[in-house]
């Protein structure tokens, strides 16, 4: 096996695999990165068996020589040493060569490393999967999805289905929703080529995080299928595969109130700002707690209270307001996280009483739902 | 630095008012100087039983504890006052704040007594000075008498405020103990019971020195590890610092009362509960508290006494809850034998700034309907 390859192509790839390779893994070579070495191209591969991930390079691209001389085989690599040394080479192409005994030679420049390398047999494969029931996405929006849902879910493993992210296809709808229990960020958009049977999953919220992370802001479509355990987003030159968790998510839809007894439009940033602000005298012991109290028509006064530093309290004149007083607690937090994944420059708040859920929407109706439950205070 | 104050000898006051609630009354209405006076929980009632009383009452013999018609008996020219509890509370504030303008490590132990840790506050041999400083503060500012115990600790502080009364200043110094505390009869220390000195006395224990010679061991395998704590004080040792804040740390809130006899009627017996819940009530609003258990204490006309206790879904701070769950337990709880005395305990206590509970998506409405029931009653 053999190839001289762009570093600066092998770096950008090592990094999105190394998202799935831990360090501690029950088995001993997945702390290893696969390398495999065709004539149209060189794959890495690494996964802790929760996520796998594997990154594609072709030989050629747009015109463009990516990787040369190129000889076929496979090899396994130990992840904590590989990349350090890819990214530490000094000169702008990598030759990297393998024996039958395994033994790795990495050169570059006048720079020369020999490592042992283990036999990519003993790899575990990764299952295939059929790519029947599939729909597309354009990354920037399943990368929104992600980020304005992902932040709820829980982190306890009390509850472990709370861990993950459900994620539901139906009647050209699909819908991301992630609670722990004390808020739920949900989303909704219309999917195109919706006549795919698509089963409703839950994957872990981690899968998600390292995906989001990985992906880049375009437009350029992501494929997403689905087995009985297992999920596959398919990017260009990318396969991200995850674990899917057992059980059944709690349906929640009917626990999230249709009516509301005091509504209130606000700017986003003019409230995330005030929360912010109330939230430096709220912290850790009372769950950062602040107080909202209606004072008419159009101003809330958001107030903070640590008993041993001081007080905070702040109005905010709001865009309108609607029906009942009201006086809730809540955490900031919560709050906070909340408005960040509106995205819009106006929200919507619906209130329906102190001791129930609230919902935070954009003015403008678009179906991202944010909903927290109030902290109940004396 | 913090090991410099450790070793440090300590020096620390007890602060104890003279007679307090009679002290105040006679401050507040001087014509009562020098007259035999008692504070009663119910001058009305026949059974009306001494709060406190003046150093002329005590004299004729007057108790606490004593029934009026006893006391009356005794001493005929007797003044009976009723409780008021709001110029007690006023006094005590002021006699405090005189404390926590010479040092802030002030712990008020109760509405008449307080430590303080005067280490820093100059040398050890100007203590009596600054004692009687105090003392004299307390004197003129407030017309209050008081008595201040100077000591190494805390526990020796609190017996030597005791040795002197009224207006006196003690100093119980460690080496001295054998002429000063050990000659001392064993129910008069601080921290024995009358249950603890009857046990003290079966092992030949007459006298604070007798417990401090006494074999560790031996105590503690009459009295567990208040043996050990006792035998410690008697020689004179205690840790325990000086904490502004223990005041702070009250667990539970609650008021009890005998009836005026005793009874096995449900309308005098629900009358007094209400009292009760209402008492409660009113000093959790001012401690600002709420509390999350329920007590009730039941004390039979034989003496014989239960206490029930029941841990609640939420916290409760209105006489209406109070009420509710007080008589659930008595309810449950009560052998319709006559009653002499009922109490009630909110326990659990938080400040109510302090809790906030963060509420649960899938439980939430549950929640709400705990909250119906309790106020639709």
């Amino acid at each position: 096996m053999k190839f001289i390859i762009q570093r600066d192509q092998l770096i950008a790839s090592i990094q999105d695999v190394m998202k799935a390779i831990s360090s501690r893994t029950v088995v001993p070579i997945l702390t290893g990165m696969k390398i495999e070495v065709k004539q149209h191209g060189i794959t890495l591969t690494g996964s802790d068996s929760d996520i796998s991930i594997e990154s594609y390079i072709p030989a050629e691209e747009d015109g463009n020589v990516n990787v040369e001389q190129i000889e076929e085989g496979s090899i396994v690599l130990q992840a904590k040493y590989f990349p350090d040394i890819v990214r530490k080479l000094p000169e702008k192409t990598v030759e990297i060569e393998a024996d039958e005994n395994l033994k790795v030679t990495i050169r570059s420049g006048k720079a020369e490393f020999n490592l042992n390398g283990q036999d990519a047999e003993e790899y575990p494969q990764l299952p295939k999967l059929q790519t029947d029931d599939s729909f597309e996405l354009p990354t920037d929006l399943l990368k929104s999805l992600i980020k304005q849902t992902v932040f709820a879910v829980s982190t306890m493993e009390t509850r472990p289905i709370l861990t993950g992210v459900h994620i539901k296809l139906e009647e050209g709808n699909l819908t991301f929703t992630a609670t722990d229990s004390h808020r739920l960020a949900s989303r909704e958009v219309p999917v195109s080529d919706s006549n795919t049977a698509f089963p409703s999953v839950v994957v872990p919220g981690k899968s998600l995080n390292e995906l989001n992370k990985i992906l880049d802001d375009t437009e350029e479509p992501v494929e997403i299928s689905v087995t009985n355990n297992q999920i596959l987003f398919r990017a260009k030159n990318l396969n991200f595969l995850s674990r899917l968790l057992d059980g059944n998510y709690p349906e929640t839809s009917r626990l999230i109130p249709e009516q509301s007894k005091t509504v209130l439009y606000a700017k986003t940033k003019e409230l995330l700002n005030t929360i912010d602000r109330a939230s430096l005298l709220a912290k850790e012991e009372r769950n950062n707690v602040v107080r909202l109290n209606t004072q008419g028509d159009h101003v809330i006064n958001i107030t903070g209270n640590s008993p041993e530093v001081g007080t905070v309290s702040e109005e905010i004149v709001v865009q309108s307001m609607e029906g009942e007083e009201l006086k809730i607690s809540f955490s900031s937090k919560y709050m906070i996280d909340a408005l960040k994944a509106i995205e819009y420059e106006e929200v919507k708040v619906e209130f329906t009483g102190a001791m129930r859920p609230f919902i935070i929407r954009p003015a403008n109706e678009d179906p991202i739902l944010q909903l927290i439950l109030p902290v109940r205070t004396f | 630095m913090v090991v410099e104050h450790q070793n440090k000898r300590r020096v620390i006051f007890h602060i104890d008012m003279n007679c307090f609630y009679a002290s105040v009354e006679m401050a507040y209405d001087s014509d009562l100087k020098g007259k035999a006076l008692a504070i009663a929980g119910n001058p009305e009632e026949r059974k009306g039983i001494i709060v406190t009383s003046s150093y002329e009452a005590r004299a004729k013999g007057v108790k606490t504890t004593m029934p009026l018609w006893q006391a009356r008996r005794l001493c005929p020219e007797l003044v009976v006052l009723r409780p008021n509890f709001d110029r007690y509370r006023s006094a005590s504030k002021a006699m405090f704040k005189i404390l926590s303008e010479i040092t802030p490590i002030v712990q008020p132990v109760s509405i008449d007594e307080g430590y303080m840790d005067v280490t820093d506050c100059g040398p050890p041999e100007k203590a009596i000075e600054l004692a009687e400083n105090i003392q004299n503060r307390i004197l003129h500012e407030l017309d209050l008498p008081c008595s201040i115990g100077i000591a190494p600790n805390k526990f020796l502080a609190k017996m030597a405020s005791d040795m002197k009364k009224p207006m006196g200043i003690t100093v119980l110094r460690k080496r001295e103990l054998s002429t000063t505390l050990w000659p001392l009869p064993i129910e008069e220390m601080y921290g024995v019971g009358n249950k603890t000195a009857e046990k003290l006395k079966k092992m030949e224990i007459h006298t604070i020195g007798d417990l401090a010679k006494k074999d560790v061991y031996e105590l503690k395998q009459v009295l567990g590890i208040n043996g050990e704590r006792l035998n410690n004080r008697a020689n004179g040792n205690d840790k325990r610092s000086v904490d502004p804040d223990a005041i702070y740390d009250f667990k539970s809130i609650g008021s009890s009362q005998t009836l005026p006899h005793d009874t096995i009627e449900e309308e005098e017996i629900k009358k007094l509960m209400v009292i009760l819940a209402t008492n409660v009530e009113r000093r959790l609003k001012r401690k600002q508290a709420v509390g999350q258990s329920i007590q009730l204490m039941i004390r039979y006309a034989d003496r014989k006494t239960i206490t029930r206790s029941k841990k609640l879904q939420m916290f409760i701070e209105d006489k209406e809850d109070i009420l509710y769950f007080a008589k659930e337990l008595l309810e449950l709880h009560w052998n319709e034998e006559p009653i002499r005395l009922l109490g009630i305990t909110v326990q659990d206590i938080q400040e109510k700034q302090r809790i906030a509970k963060q509420l649960d998506l899938f439980t939430y409405e549950k929640e709400a309907q705990n909250e119906k029931v309790v106020y639709s009653y």
